[in-house]
């Protein structure tokens, strides 16, 4: 996980330029097992996306319902606090997707 | 001109030996350090070559985590230290086939002749750490984008077995059946984590770790250490049943798997494949005995498909067939038990596959010996594909 303020602020850049982008489900599975920094989180959706530029994207799905978890679901991209596991870090927000 | 034609043909054509091969048992080994590991199977792999300790000019080392779990990076001086000498060493990492790439570059200090006689060892110390710990470790194979979205190592699998059931209507029992016979065959090597079997409803019913895989699809976490002796062929004339290298090939692919065409092939393992089958001058169907990269059961599904040995789409299925099973198969795959039944301590793998296959050929297998086994391939892969490294043997 980013730890570093500078490579935090270098990529704020880039996350931004993301915001609002559409797509449909390619992929989708959900961790049970998570990371360190998302073990508050779990089980959550992790999705593979199709924007449509036609450039595929990985992010985490976010208000979700069952229903969602399909093929060709559209989405789009919406900024979000990525972990709350550790509450005396640097609060990092970063691209994740919601069912349109 | 007609010289540097025979200097050409001359690197062309490999002729490594490998002079002895040793692998720890595999499992939780709580009681054991990294350093009593190492020193095991280098000095076992020594013991069978018959040479000694100052007889060796390098060791290469094959390893993952000692950075992030053990704060060590300075792993070839450290482990050389066992073998009571002071020698060249270098540590070499490329995740889970980091294995595979220390025994490519040893082979590729040979082919150079800068060393006649080297040691390569692969090795992995996980269990003294929390799954939360591990699982964030091995994420350090994955991109920046997949860490973030928050997905595991098992996650970026489960989408490639999501892709794969959806591309070829392949079920989760068809994967399982991977499991299944990885586990059979765990039951026949005495240094596999685990020597019990599994059913299909054992697997279907092990907990979810990341849709669709669940537990007993996904290669446990393990302890060991694997050592091979390997020398150029001038330099191994007295060696019993002699077990030659004679492709040795290395690719990449993208780090993120979304990244990628295909979903459902890794490019990497076709590339690595397709160079070392024209290297050794061979077919897929030549290939007796296989010890496949199954971190998780998806991944032995498309790897039979990329290596050539079915046809694609047809893997997973051809498994659950009995096609690539001990005893009747045509071209077995993993009878050591591969990674999901004898273990996988990252670093370890690839060599541990290498040696493997050095006791089939030399028909030193014991109860699960492949018969006339002749010719045999190792499939060593890190993170999700983007690297692989393809090991042909014969004797």
């Amino acid at each position: 996980m980013i730890t570093s303020p500078v490579k935090l602020w270098r990529r704020q850049k880039s996350v931004s330029s993301l915001i609002g982008k559409r797509g449909k489900i390619l992929l989708w599975t959900i961790i049970r097992v998570p990371a360190k920094s998302f073990v508050g989180e779990a089980p959550y959706p992790v999705v593979i996306v199709k924007v449509k530029n036609g450039e595929n994207m990985i992010g985490q799905l976010v208000d979700w319902q069952k229903e969602d978890l399909r093929v060709g679901r559209e989405v789009v991209c919406v900024l979000r606090r990525l972990s709350t596991e550790e509450k005396e870090a640097i609060i990092y927000y970063n691209i994740k997707f919601k069912p349109l | 001109m007609s010289k540097f034609r025979v200097i050409l043909s001359e690197v062309e054509c490999m002729n490594i030996s490998i002079l002895g091969a040793s692998t720890t048992k595999f499992g939780e080994l709580w009681s054991v350090s990294p350093r009593t590991l190492a020193k095991e199977a280098m000095t076992n792999a020594l013991n069978a070559s018959g040479l000694k300790a100052s007889q060796i000019d390098a060791l290469f080392v094959g390893n993952m985590l000692s950075g992030i779990l053990g704060n060590q990076t300075n792993l070839g001086s450290l482990l050389v230290e066992e073998l009571g000498i002071q020698i060249p060493a270098f540590r070499i990492e490329g995740a889970c086939a980091s294995g595979g790439l220390a025994l490519h570059n040893a082979i590729n200090s040979l082919k150079a002749h800068q060393y006649r006689v080297v040691l390569v060892l692969g090795i992995e110390k996980m269990t003294d750490h929390s799954q939360d710990e591990i699982t964030n470790a091995l994420m350090a194979a994955g991109s920046d984008e997949e860490r973030m979205a928050g997905a595991t190592f098992p996650g970026v699998y489960a989408l490639m077995a999501q892709a794969y059931m959806q591309k070829y209507k392949a079920r989760e029992e068809d994967l399982a059946t991977v499991s299944v016979k990885n586990h059979y065959h765990g039951t026949f090597n005495p240094k596999a984590q685990f020597q019990f079997p599994v059913t299909i409803a054992d697997v279907m019913k092990s907990s979810k770790i990341a849709d669709p895989l669940k537990l007993l699809d996904c290669s446990p976490i393990s302890d060991g250490a694997a050592a091979v002796v390997i020398a150029n062929e001038e330099n191994s004339k007295k060696v019993r049943k002699k077990v030659y290298i004679v492709a040795s090939e290395v690719a990449t692919d993208t780090l993120s798997l979304h990244d990628r065409k295909s979903l459902v092939s890794l490019s990497a393992v076709v590339e690595a494949a397709s160079n070392a089958y024209k290297k050794a001058g061979i077919k897929p169907k030549d290939i007796d005995v296989a010890e496949i990269h199954d971190c998780f059961s998806i991944s032995e599904a498309i790897a039979v498909e990329d290596l050539g040995f079915s046809e694609i789409g047809l893997g997973a299925k051809d498994i659950g067939r009995g096609k690539r099973t001990l005893f009747k198969g045509d071209i077995i795959c993993n009878p050591s038990g591969g990674l999901k039944a004898c273990g996988h301590p990252v670093g370890a793998t690839g060599i541990k596959q290498i040696v493997e296959i050095t006791e089939q050929l030399q028909g030193e297998a014991g109860k699960r010996q492949v018969e006339k086994a002749k010719i045999g391939l190792t499939h060593n892969v890190g993170g999700s594909g983007a690297v692989a490294a393809i090991h042909i043997l014969r004797i």
